[in-house]
């Protein structure tokens, strides 16, 4: 079963009706349990290759249960040991090849349980209420199949206060209408939207090594770079629509992961709206007791000042090697803990010069806002060149046009770019301003009608009439 | 762009929602699905006209001889991708564009064998490499050469085999017999009747024919996928998706028709074609005639060849080199025409995205391809002795 398939949100959609039959937290547990499960035993047939995750699993709540007994010396050793055995069991490439498991087992979404787990035991040493997490929460919170796959990386809390509530949170015809919307619209983006953006961006690819004229060249490589990142959008923020409705019909709220990433002006904005989920978290156990503890060691004032920015890259750099086993994604890496601290830098540098009041007012000029958008898109699209491709693909692509011809492309993509987005900005902003008494008329529950059934309709078609292969979530594979 | 659920944020008990929303919001969605269903319709059919008759309208089918032409018949087809066609068959049946009858004096004879794509169907007649071969042989060989083509759609390997003799009567100095990987895997058990083979009150058979059919699927979803394949919305949206090479390749890879290893249905129909392939050739050698095979890349096998990467484990050509191995083995001469065209870019604009067959660009590729591979010495009567190349470019 893939991730966003019509037989993923058919199962999704059928464990929300079982668990609606009761409004008991016993029974949607029940349900939310053996929905998982099924749900695994549907990605993979043969229960050993699910051993090496068992184990995972099982040292992350031995790791809680020691804590919470008080054995807080055990912490730093647990915190050590999942981590090991997470980028053991990942095959990470600076790890000799001998050590590895040798037998095939199952790996998906163990980054976002290993997110979860971490959490877990930092939350667990850190509470001081000493709630007490039981075996089956530990499961259900962890192997919930709406967030296994990709995310979002949801707070235990949060989970907890909708999954456990006495009362469960209201589920009427007007949210239950919003969320089957909601997959509509997911499923199109994915199935839809990301395949046409896919579709241009590999025949883009392929035209790149074939003896063309330059022009043709240099159209493909705008294209390259252009399409990626919308590509990237539709497949992980449609499938993060998927399961954000499914959970919500069974009456959990999942956190928001995306908020419209290309209206950001900077990368350092880009970051709070692009994966929010995956920023927050590494926000949080990362940044702030980094930036912390150098302030606390750190006195000197000067220097203070330039702490934000060291922490920013340091987050951002773990963003990028987050996302995969090789030196491509270190490098990425680089390129991502780069771009924030310079855009910090930037704004520092900016601010002492201009001071305060005429940098705001320079941040919010519609013509400043543009360009950083635009910018800010083609910078990341620059970055996901590594994201995507191996270094002996990027060696050829790059080996496709002169390094002037690339400046052009780059230079190009920022300004089309910039035209892009702020004509859809503006256009947004027009189609939003058109309001009856009941709010905007183009979210009213009678245009979302239309919207929902024309993008179900062209959906359809092309998964079930046409038969149209969709690129896998590439989310999945991290 | 995603919108926060602005109604699911607390557990706030929600508006009830007015009464006539419930007939209201189901009315809007199915007016939408009609509206849009039916407006791209009409779209598609004012982009892509078709005519109501069919090259095929000039065919008979015999489950036991597959597709003959009717004697002296002419039929036009305007396919959604393709021009306005012309269908001429001579009093022997064939689309040859000329008649039959004995060979003139100090002509070289070439007559062709194949299927669908041999005989051109989609493309007019002089835009076919049947049509053009010869002109191009001629100019480089120095020859008067004539192709007489016989070909049939859908004519099996074990159909061929049966009537060749009725080749040999054409007075060959060389049969040509140009394949496609699809009719290494075609048998008469395995062929397709012609859509409609009744030219009269075509438009009520044609609709009785495909509610048949449609009703003659195997599931609910093949009826529904039936249906819709029929509409010109699915031509339309195809011809969109199958314009990208690499969607289109995706889509073919769909099937193990391209997978280097092969499977053991794959393993049956080429002993089959081993088999049919013997027949044929040993016809040919009592007769005298040379006997020369090639393999037609089809639009699939155009689309991997033009990708630079292709998944582990696919090879499109592994047709190319069976059937030379079949071929060779009976006696028969095999020229490969792959290595030229590999270098070809965007080689899958020579198909119909959709319906498939090659069109005049694919035909003038094939032309140039079957030229050079006929003339390199491969058939000795054919060989081109080599000219200075100021001589060639003034020749050309």
């Amino acid at each position: 079963m893939d991730s966003a398939s019509f037989q993923f949100v058919l199962f999704g959609l059928a464990a929300a009706l079982i668990s609606n039959v009761s409004r008991s937290r016993v029974w949607r547990s029940i349900v939310l349990m053996f929905a998982s499960i099924a749900f695994l035993g549907l990605l993979a047939h043969n229960p050993i290759v699910f051993l090496p995750l068992a184990g995972f699993l099982g040292l992350g709540y031995a790791g809680i249960v020691l804590l919470e007994r008080g054995w807080s010396r055990s912490f730093a050793a647990s915190l050590l040991v999942v981590l090991f055995v997470y980028i053991w069991l990942k095959r990470y490439t600076f790890l000799p090849e001998g050590i590895f498991l040798r037998l095939p087992y199952f790996t998906l979404g163990l980054s976002y349980i290993f997110f979860r787990v971490l959490h877990l035991l930092i939350e667990t040493k850190d509470n001081h209420e000493k709630q007490h997490i039981g075996l089956g929460a530990y499961l259900l919170y962890t192997l919930n199949f709406t967030t296994l796959v990709s995310g979002p990386i949801q707070r235990y809390d949060e989970f907890a206060r909708d999954q456990f509530a006495r009362e469960p949170i209201p589920l009427g015809p007007r949210v239950i209408g919003l969320q089957l919307e909601r997959i509509v619209r997911g499923f199109f983006k994915v199935n839809v939207l990301a395949m046409l953006f896919n579709m241009v961006r590999e025949d883009a690819i392929a035209q790149l090594f074939q003896p063309l004229p330059l022009s043709f060249k240099l159209y493909a490589a705008f294209k390259v770079t252009v399409v990626y990142p919308c590509f990237l959008y539709s497949n992980f923020s449609g499938y993060i629509d998927i399961v954000i409705a499914l959970a919500r019909l069974m009456r959990v709220r999942l956190p928001e992961n995306f908020d419209r990433p290309f209206s950001a002006a900077s990368v350092l904005d880009f970051w709070n709206r692009w994966h929010i989920t995956l920023s927050n978290w590494l926000k949080t156990y990362v940044y702030n007791p980094l930036l912390l503890t150098l302030m606390r060691r750190i006195s000197s004032l000067k220097l203070q000042a330039f702490l934000g920015v060291f922490c920013f890259f340091v987050t951002f750099f773990l963003v990028g090697v987050w996302h995969g086993r090789t030196s491509e994604f270190v490098f990425f890496g680089v390129l991502t803990g780069g771009g924030m601290s310079i855009n910090k830098l930037w704004q520092m540098g900016l601010t002492s010069a201009m001071g305060r009041k005429r940098y705001r007012a320079l941040a919010n000029n519609f013509v400043y806002v543009a360009f950083g958008r635009g910018l800010n898109y083609s910078w990341f699209g620059f970055t996901l060149f590594w994201f995507w491709a191996g270094w002996k693909q990027i060696d050829r692509v790059f080996a496709a046009l002169s390094l002037a011809d690339w400046l052009g492309v780059w230079a190009t993509t920022w300004l089309v770019a910039t035209l892009i987005l702020a004509l859809w900005e503006w256009l947004r902003a027009t189609l939003l301003s058109i309001k009856t008494a009941e709010g905007p008329v183009f979210t009213s529950r009678y245009a979302l009608v239309v919207y929902a059934s024309a993008l179900c309709l062209v959906a359809l078609v092309f998964t079930v009439l046409l038969n149209q292969p969709a690129p896998e979530i590439v989310y999945k594979a991290f | 762009m995603t919108q926060p659920d602005t109604s699911a944020t607390g557990n706030v008990k929600e508006a009830k929602l007015p009464r006539r929303d419930w007939i209201l919001l189901p009315l809007i969605g199915l007016l939408t699905i009609c509206l849009l269903a039916g407006s791209v319709e009409l779209i598609a059919m004012w982009m892509f006209p078709q005519l109501g008759t069919a090259g095929e309208d000039c065919m008979v089918y015999d489950p036991s001889t597959g597709s003959r032409g009717i004697p002296n018949s002419v039929c036009w087809e305007k396919i959604p991708e393709g021009e306005l066609t012309e269908y001429r068959f001579n009093s022997c049946g064939h689309r040859a564009g000329m008649e039959c009858g004995p060979k003139p004096s100090g002509t070289y004879r070439i007559v062709m064998i194949g299927t669908s794509f041999t005989l051109g169907m989609r493309v007019p007649r002089e835009k076919t490499f049947a049509a053009l071969l010869p002109l191009e042989l001629s100019r480089r060989t120095g020859l008067k050469v004539e192709l007489y083509n016989e070909a049939m759609p859908e004519e099996s390997p074990d159909i061929l085999a049966h009537r060749f003799s009725e080749v040999l009567k054409a007075e060959p100095d060389m049969v040509l017999w140009a394949l496609n990987q699809g009719d290494i895997g075609s048998s008469k058990k395995g062929m397709n009747p012609p859509p409609i083979s009744d030219s009269k009150s075509r438009l009520l058979v044609r609709a009785w024919h495909r509610v048949k059919a449609a009703y003659a699927q195997d599931s609910f979803m093949d009826f529904i996928r039936y249906i819709f394949r029929h509409t010109r919305t699915a031509t339309l949206l195809s011809h969109f998706l199958y314009s990208s090479n690499s969607q289109f390749v995706k889509a073919s890879l769909m099937s193990d028709d391209y997978q280097s290893e092969p499977s053991a249905d794959r393993k049956k129909l080429l002993k089959e074609f081993d088999n049919d392939a013997a027949s044929i050739e040993a016809q040919a050698i009592n007769a005298g005639v040379p006997l020369v095979a090639v393999l037609l890349p089809n639009h699939a096998q155009a689309a991997m060849i033009s990708m630079q990467e292709l998944p582990a484990g696919v090879d499109p050509y592994w047709a190319d080199e069976d059937v030379r191995s079949i071929i060779t083995s009976h006696g028969g001469i095999y020229i490969d025409m792959f290595p030229d065209i590999r270098a070809i870019p965007n080689l899958q604009l020579g198909y119909f995205p959709v319906e498939g067959h090659p069109n005049a660009l694919g035909h003038a590729i094939f032309t140039e391809a079957l030229a050079q591979e006929l003339t390199n010495g491969s058939v000795p009567a054919l060989k081109v002795v080599a000219q200075p190349q100021a001589a060639l470019e003034q020749s050309r």
